[in-house]
């Protein structure tokens, strides 16, 4: 009996215990992983119906117009993300940081809110919001500048993206916020006195002091934030689903995110291999970017410390 | 008794795992004994509360099960197809969009998912019973996958109280011209605020009625030979008529949208006229009960005097896929649905859709009166337009098609916001030159359909 404890214990156990993890990981990552790479090199049409095309997949996404727009307007919505979003978030977490009463966890919490009720929910609130004439959007627009009754957010190509910036901001500001907040909240006190009785004005006192700090999660938020939106779908399928153009995907594709691509020709176009060789290509971008985010960040670390 | 190796915690995860296990496996075996003969599958609601009592009296006189199930249309294309891609489950029965029917069949005939039911229609007399032009968004190569459920003909619904306030006389609005010359009278700016608060038309923003348009103009987007056919002089005055209507200071439509939006406009009297086809007649009696009695439905305007008034709007057809393991029994089925001649009237009442079926128009149901259309025997209208359908081809590339002149539209629009008629016609040809050509693009890559309009 003792010796079969020790055996089940040393060897045996710790497989027992991670076999649930190891056959759903083998089942739903490595067998897809596996079968996506020979999809993309094949033409299909049922299970019957397989050709091998070679890199002809590739060769087709990589010279379609369509493909071009997505990479565009997914590389827009991230520049957006980036340069418009985190420093909304980072200014919002400053303010709540400062402030040390009650009211800062309610704060918090309305500002996290919008997060919690997941991408879905925010393009079909956002899609009534933007509707022209009835709009609460518009009809602000019309009360405060007398402009923009009929303007029409969700129809016109040119203002697709602003629309959609606008909604991923209500949605994720206050979550990348949590981020920053944290951050701060962990920031070395004697630091900031110190830099303040030397004279620092809150703004030299921020890059001095505060952002070195906070680099680490910086980094990783901008990361983290280029990766999801380079995976962004639902949010723009939801809030153009009733739109113009081809539904969930806006007027002239000014709505099409590269997910949104691989979504449209894998099951909606039934053309697996392509959509297999689009998800590989996203899987390059996604890496190449972090790579060189990752890369960029920690040279910057390093020229902080020296 | 001896302990557990690893303690208590690792025990109790192993004990909810293999309870959770176990309850899993009896729910699914409990299940087993409750498998239905058919499974029937509508993305639509109103068609589906239409079936129950005919499913009822059907799973009564053969004795079997039948399982109605609900699902979104794009779910409903998409799981399909992919079902059918992956050699997945799939219903026994399947209700789908028309325009949808071309991306099932863009492989090998021998793959397409759904059963070939052009020699039973045939062979039981009932291919006549139907309208043909109907068959044709549900066919490739001459063979019928699906049965038409409709036949959507298209008229204009209005507002009749506010039209007769303004004095119009619909029966003068015999061509887009003369309506277009009552749309710049009556489009007006009432309290100043530099938006008009009065439109003639509710036309999409997006070029979504350009397809209705130009079928009845006789143009649809594919010959019936698969062959796109989007790049003619007929499409080229279509979208600047759109454009016209649409953008610039005499524009006369408003894009009312869908839903509440499109209530509201309808009860705020700030569109006149809508494009309607039967379907939508139940949405605007449901959604605006209170317009009672102020709705009335007209013809469309002709393109020229005494051209054609007739265009269709949408379709459906129902399916029996080749995984159906008793296809006569879903046949059977499938004739009760769409056949059967009372429910066919008990149907329209409920719904107000017009079926493909030519002898069922002599019910009497089709003669009522409606009050919320002034009493207009609305099933007697669509019914006198619905002989007349134009034929409308499947592609597996009709939707990339529809979108992609949709895409012109919106180009062309923007084109002329900026040089308004200067060069627009020219504008309009190269785009699309363009999209024919990108159309043509996505054929040559689908080596399976390429194959076959070689052979």
């Amino acid at each position: 009996m003792e010796k079969w404890k020790e055996r089940l214990n040393k060897r045996t156990g710790p497989w027992l215990f991670l076999s649930p993890y190891l056959v759903l990981t083998l089942i739903f990552f490595i067998y897809p992983f596996i079968y996506a790479i020979i999809l993309a090199f094949y033409q299909t049409n049922g299970p019957k119906s397989w050709s091998f095309v070679g890199l002809e997949n590739f060769a087709f996404v990589l010279a379609d117009g369509d493909f071009h727009i997505a990479v565009w307007n997914t590389t827009i919505f991230a520049l957006a993300s980036i340069l418009v979003q985190l420093p909304l978030s980072l200014g919002m977490a400053l303010l709540l940081n400062s402030k040390k009463d009650r009211l800062k966890g309610v704060f918090r919490l309305i500002l996290f809110s919008p997060y919690l009720v997941g991408q879905i929910f925010v393009g079909i609130i956002f899609s009534v919001i933007f509707m022209p004439r009835y709009g609460m959007f518009n009809r602000f627009l019309q009360e405060v500048t007398g402009w923009g009754l009929e303007k029409r957010w969700l129809e016109n190509p040119n203002l697709v993206m602003p629309a959609l910036i606008i909604a991923a901001m209500w949605m994720y500001v206050g979550f990348n916020m949590i981020y920053f907040l944290a951050a701060l909240q962990n920031v070395d006190q004697n630091l900031e006195e110190a830099a303040l009785i030397d004279g620092a004005n809150p703004w030299q006192l921020f890059w001095a002091v505060t952002f070195p700090a906070i680099k680490p999660v910086v980094l990783f938020v901008v990361v983290m934030s280029t990766i999801g939106s380079y995976q962004l779908f639902e949010l723009p399928y939801a809030l153009l689903q009733n739109a113009a153009g081809v539904a969930g995907y806006g007027p002239k594709d000014s709505g099409l995110t590269i997910v949104g691509y691989l979504y449209r020709t894998a099951f909606e176009a039934g053309d697996l291999g392509t959509g297999a060789a689009i998800g590989w290509l996203l899987a390059i971008i996604i890496f190449t970017i972090s790579f060189v985010q990752m890369k960029i960040g920690r040279g910057l670390e390093t020229e902080s410390v020296l | 008794m001896p302990k557990f190796p690893y303690g208590k915690v690792p025990f109790c995860i192993l004990l909810i795992a293999i309870s959770t296990g176990i309850f899993n496996l009896v729910i699914a075996f409990s299940k087993r004994g409750e498998k239905p003969d058919l499974v029937f599958v509508s993305f639509a609601r109103s068609h589906m509360e239409g079936y129950e009592e005919a499913t009822e009296e059907f799973q009564r006189d053969h004795g079997v099960k039948v399982q109605l199930q609900l699902v979104s249309a794009r779910t409903v294309k998409s799981r399909l197809q992919n079902a059918f891609l992956t050699n997945a489950n799939v219903p026994d029965v399947v209700e789908i969009l028309a325009d949808t029917m071309g991306t099932f069949t863009k492989g090998p005939i021998e793959d397409v998912g759904f059963v070939d039911l052009t020699d039973r229609l045939h062979a039981e007399g009932l291919y006549d019973r139907f309208v043909e032009s109907r068959y044709s968004r549900l066919s490739r190569l001459g063979r019928i996958f699906a049965l038409p459920h409709d036949v959507h003909p298209l008229m204009l619904c209005y507002r009749s109280d506010l039209v007769e306030e303004l004095g119009i006389d619909v029966d003068s609005l015999k061509t887009w011209d003369d309506f277009t010359k009552m749309g710049r009278q009556i489009t007006r700016d009432l309290d100043g605020d530099g938006n008009p608060d009065q439109y003639a038309l509710d036309l999409p923003a997006n070029g979504d009625m350009l397809t209705p348009l130009l079928l009845q103009r006789k143009e649809p987007l594919f010959t019936q030979d698969g062959q796109l056919k989007i790049n003619n002089h007929t499409v080229v005055d279509t979208i600047i008529w759109y454009i016209h209507q649409s953008r610039g200071k005499n524009r006369i439509a408003f894009s009312a949208g869908w839903g509440q939006t499109l209530a509201k406009t309808v009860t705020d009297g700030l569109v006149l006229f809508y494009f309607c086809p039967d379907w939508r007649t139940k949405h605007f009696e449901t959604d605006t009960p209170h317009l009672s009695g102020k709705m009335k439905l007209m013809p469309l305007p002709a393109w020229e005097i005494g051209g054609g008034r007739v265009s269709t709007w949408g379709g459906t057809g129902l399916a029996i896929t080749k995984a159906c393991k008793n296809q006569k029994l879903a046949w059977e089925f499938a004739k009760v649905l769409y056949l059967k001649a009372e429910d066919l009237g008990k149907r329209f009442k409920a719904s107000y859709i017009i079926p493909p079926v030519k002898d069922a128009w002599d019910l009497p149901e089709f003669k009522e009166p409606v009050p919320f259309y002034t009493n207009q025997p609305i099933g007697a209208l669509y019914a006198e337009m619905a002989k007349d359908v134009p034929s409308n081809y499947a592609s597996p590339y009709y939707e990339l098609a529809r979108n992609k002149l949709n895409e012109v539209f919106i180009n062309a629009a923007l084109y002329y916001d900026k040089s308004g008629d200067d060069g627009l016609e020219e504008y309009i040809k190269r785009e699309l030159v363009r999209v024919s050509a990108y159309v043509e693009n996505r054929v040559q890559h689908n080596i399976f359909y390429r194959k076959r309009i070689a052979n």
